[in-house]
């Protein structure tokens, strides 16, 4: 028998939307809790975003990338909560779930009757989760923003950058997960101690301060220089050479950083310049620096004459940390990434096969629910109502006729 | 309790009293009691147990006597004057934890080690792989005296596999996770994003599996042996639809888009791009659930047309253009008010002294003040987990070996005579 997931006897009630708040819910479902996403009765959230969806086809909201992406390992039902029975309904959920989460700007909960107190009281020790952008009180509370907006709040755009260039951001969605990673890191961390003492809580996590802490050493920088730290693109504040060069092939690349002496006397002999290597002068990163431009020519006068994965393998081979910029061809075609069959592809329906990052870690013991796609519109609807909730089947087809729990995306109506 | 009285200005003081009357309701945080020993070196491990420790846990660092972790020679010092006490990495990383010295790599400590591990719930380490092995400390023989050990091993490619024994740094990992070849412009080379992201996120899936295998714990009673590749922890924080998906459907790479988001579909959402304004820089944002908001705030019917709106990527030069005319005659933070007033998501973009001091993180107090013995009191970003339960205590990073005598002589009661000989080796 294999061994069990850790959440295996775990239920969220999951309401959020767009990425980080489903990237966290994915997590769980991956460690095996039971996700039942409540979605909006107008389809996916994430669609009006509308960044992937195929138009003119039967159910294009089924195809959503996005959403497949971030919302696989859950199971999918549609309620309207501002109905009465909406309400009631989701209430009914929470009373047989372990946590509850939602990344709604922080008024929405109360406006719906749906704040901690109120789910407390159908379910004592519930834990329940918010994710606000910038927090449930403060000044900017009330704010919206998406996560590439926090990392310009959050000092992260300001750091990132060229050599004298302008704020800049890692591609896409980074705060997103990295917010949505220190969100499913704690509300098992809130399981864990409801296991202990039987007690749940409000838990909050901040978009912005997820951010803030994975450049918290920038912050005592500040105060100890009393200076910005300046935006050095690919360079490295101590190390030289530290950076990326150019390969073989279309914006083809390496990534290269030397951080000894050893380093340093490898790399030179590995693209040949004993002229380099025999200067004992450039022995000091200090001097290295005086002489950057000649050597970064030099490695790069070695590196356009090969493959980045040629010039990988060979830096490699004598003890130098070079690898290549991976495009997502080189990803999927990887012999390291698919030995340790780190990638997720899962077929749907609608969608198709689609293939994901998998995990960012492996258990040797307990089992992950990888490999499951994510679901369709109110997929899981009839079997929640009659298994979950036990409902019988009059109310069942009155709740999907009344659009309490809409089986297909009814039409958004604008408040 | 009238906290009305105190200036705003000191919400240091503010932020010591609000500590103080809430100390009645401190209960316990999540990991509260968990034993966690930390032999690894540098920012993965370093972000790795710091998140364990906002959460609760006893974090003992075991450090090579005299240097001490890696992150302690890596700068800005305090005074730009090079300490192991003074390393602004160290000073935020380890904030909280104890320090002990013990040269784990020695053959002479290894019954100490042994020992160490016997009383401690996890184990983080990041040697390269097959080194623990090496050192007879491979998982199965740690967990024979101690069957519940969670041992959670940080690497840049993780513990098998032919990249397995490369060597790694963050840009290395940042290169081959993908990520790089997406961030930057289109027209330069690709660039990595400030600080370390590669191996915070390492640390980052560390701890987040080290819960859930804790959780398995308390089902089963066993623990568990956990592989974390930096790389792999980074290719999962991107959006795998803008990269993957959009390569299987079109055949071709996608490629980095400056501020802009990936995905170059005519139909898709913008604006979603950094754009100057009168003093600097502002993230702007559509809202799907305001789309005519922008056009709204700018006053430019423009931008509300149908045929942007219903091709916006497709006209992300022209809308940059449009809003950029509104930007040019205001601040980022008339831009930013304006704008969220009429609920449209644009926000400033702040430098690390302004982000330390707005006023959103001076009401939550993120940042609190710890006073350190050698470089004096210091603002610290506070924990990214508010657990209602129990307050986050702020506590300063340790004196190297701070420790020693706490744990070895006290707690492990380890023999004065055996001590005084590992000292004299410089195993302690």
């Amino acid at each position: 028998m294999p061994n069990p997931t850790p959440l295996s006897n775990v239920r969220i009630a999951d309401l959020t939307n767009v990425i980080a708040g489903p990237v966290a819910t994915r997590i769980l479902g991956h460690m095996g809790a039971e996700v039942v996403k409540v979605e909006l009765p107008w389809g996916r959230a994430i669609g009006n975003i509308s960044m992937h969806g195929d138009e003119g086809e039967g159910r294009a909201y089924n195809k959503v990338g996005t959403f497949n992406e971030v919302n696989r390992a859950k199971k999918s039902m549609a309620i309207d909560l501002t109905h009465t029975t909406g309400k009631k309904l989701f209430k009914e959920i929470v009373s047989v779930s372990d946590v509850v989460i939602q990344n709604y700007s922080p008024r929405v909960m109360g406006n719906l009757g749906l704040a901690y107190e109120d789910l407390r009281a159908v379910k004592p020790d519930v834990i329940m989760v918010s994710m606000p952008a910038l927090g449930l009180e403060g000044p900017w509370s009330n704010y919206i923003s998406f996560g590439p907006g926090t990392d310009a709040l959050g000092g992260l755009s300001s750091i990132t950058g060229y050599k004298n260039g302008q704020p800049h951001k890692p591609g896409n969605f980074y705060a997103d997960h990295n917010s949505g990673f220190h969100v499913a890191t704690g509300i098992m961390a809130a399981l864990f101690r409801r296991y202990k003492t039987g007690e749940g809580q409000h838990l909050e996590i901040v978009l912005r301060e997820a951010t803030m802490s994975v450049i918290g050493e920038y912050f005592i920088e500040y105060q100890f220089t009393g200076k910005e730290p300046k935006r050095i693109g690919n360079d490295h504040p101590v190390f030289f050479p530290h950076g990326i060069f150019q390969c073989k092939g279309t914006d083809s690349w390496i990534a290269i950083s030397v951080e000894s002496y050893q380093e340093w006397q490898a790399l030179c002999e590995v693209i040949g310049s004993f002229e380099l290597k025999n200067d004992k002068t450039l022995s000091k990163v200090s001097s290295r620096r005086l002489n950057s431009e000649k050597i970064e020519l030099e490695i790069t006068n070695w590196t356009k004459r090969k493959t980045n994965i040629e010039a990988m393998d060979l830096m490699q081979s004598t003890g130098i940390r070079a690898g290549i910029v991976a495009k997502a061809s080189d990803i999927l075609s990887d012999a390291h990434v698919s030995e340790r069959n780190y990638l997720d592809t899962v077929y749907h329906p609608d969608a198709g096969e689609y293939t994901s990052p998998g995990l960012p870690f492996k258990f040797t013991q307990s089992s992950t629910n990888l490999g499951v796609r994510a679901p369709m519109f109110s997929e899981h609807s009839l079997p929640i109502l009659s298994d979950l909730l036990a409902k019988d089947i009059s109310t069942i087809e009155s709740l999907i006729e009344k659009g309490t729990t809409p089986l297909e995306p009814i039409d958004r109506v604008y408040s | 309790m009238n906290l009305l009285i105190i200036s705003d200005k000191d919400y240091y003081t503010k932020y010591l009293l609000e500590r103080l009357i809430n100390n009645v309701a401190k209960s316990e945080l999540a990991l509260s009691g968990i034993k966690v020993l930390d032999i690894s070196n540098g920012y993965a491990g370093g972000y790795c147990t710091k998140v364990l420790r906002d959460l609760g846990a006893d974090v003992i660092k075991v450090e090579i006597p005299e240097i001490g972790d890696i992150c302690r020679s890596f700068g800005p010092f305090f005074n730009n004057d090079p300490n192991i006490e003074t390393s602004a990495p160290h000073l935020y990383l380890n904030a909280g934890k104890k320090s002990i010295t013990l040269d784990v790599t020695n053959p002479e400590a290894k019954d100490v080690f042994l020992k160490l591990c016997t009383e401690s719930d996890i184990l983080v380490e990041n040697f390269k792989p097959g080194l623990m092995s090496q050192m007879g400390f491979q998982y199965q023989e740690l967990s024979k005296s101690n069957p519940g050990l969670i041992m959670c091993s940080l690497t840049y490619f993780g513990q098998f596999g032919p990249y397995s024994n490369f060597e790694g740094s963050d840009i290395v990992s940042y290169a081959m996770s993908g990520y790089m070849h997406l961030t930057g412009d289109e027209d330069k080379e690709p660039m990595k994003a400030g600080g370390r992201q590669a191996e915070y996120q390492c640390g980052l899936a560390g701890s987040m599996s080290i819960i859930a295998a804790l959780i398995a714990r308390s089902l089963s009673g066993h623990g568990d042996h956990i592989d974390v590749s930096a790389t792999e922890a980074l290719t999962s924080t991107f959006d795998g639809v803008a990269y993957f998906q959009t390569y299987h459907k079109t055949g071709s790479d996608p490629t980095r888009a400056g501020t802009r988001l990936i995905t170059r579909e005519p139909t898709g959402a913008y604006p979603s791009t950094l754009l100057p304004c009168k003093d600097g820089w502002v993230h702007v944002h559509y809202s799907p659930s305001n789309p005519e908001g922008i056009g709204f705030l700018t006053r430019n019917e423009r931008l509300a047309d149908d045929e942007i709106m219903s091709r916006m990527r497709e006209h992300a030069d022209e809308i940059d253009d449009l809003i950029t005319e509104w930007l040019r005659d205001h601040t980022r933070e008339e831009v930013q008010t304006l704008a969220q007033e009429v609920r449209v998501p644009f926000t400033m973009v702040q430098s690390i002294e302004e982000t330390m001091s707005d006023p959103q993180n001076k009401h939550r107090n993120f940042f609190a003040p710890i006073e350190h013995e050698v470089v004096g009191k210091m603002s610290y970003p506070t924990s990214p987990f508010r657990l209602k339960t129990a307050e986050w205590e702020a506590l300063p990073a340790p004196i190297l070996g701070q420790n020693n005598h706490q744990v070895y002589e006290k707690d492990l009661k380890i023999h004065a005579s055996k001590i005084a000989g590992l000292k004299s080796k410089g195993v302690m």
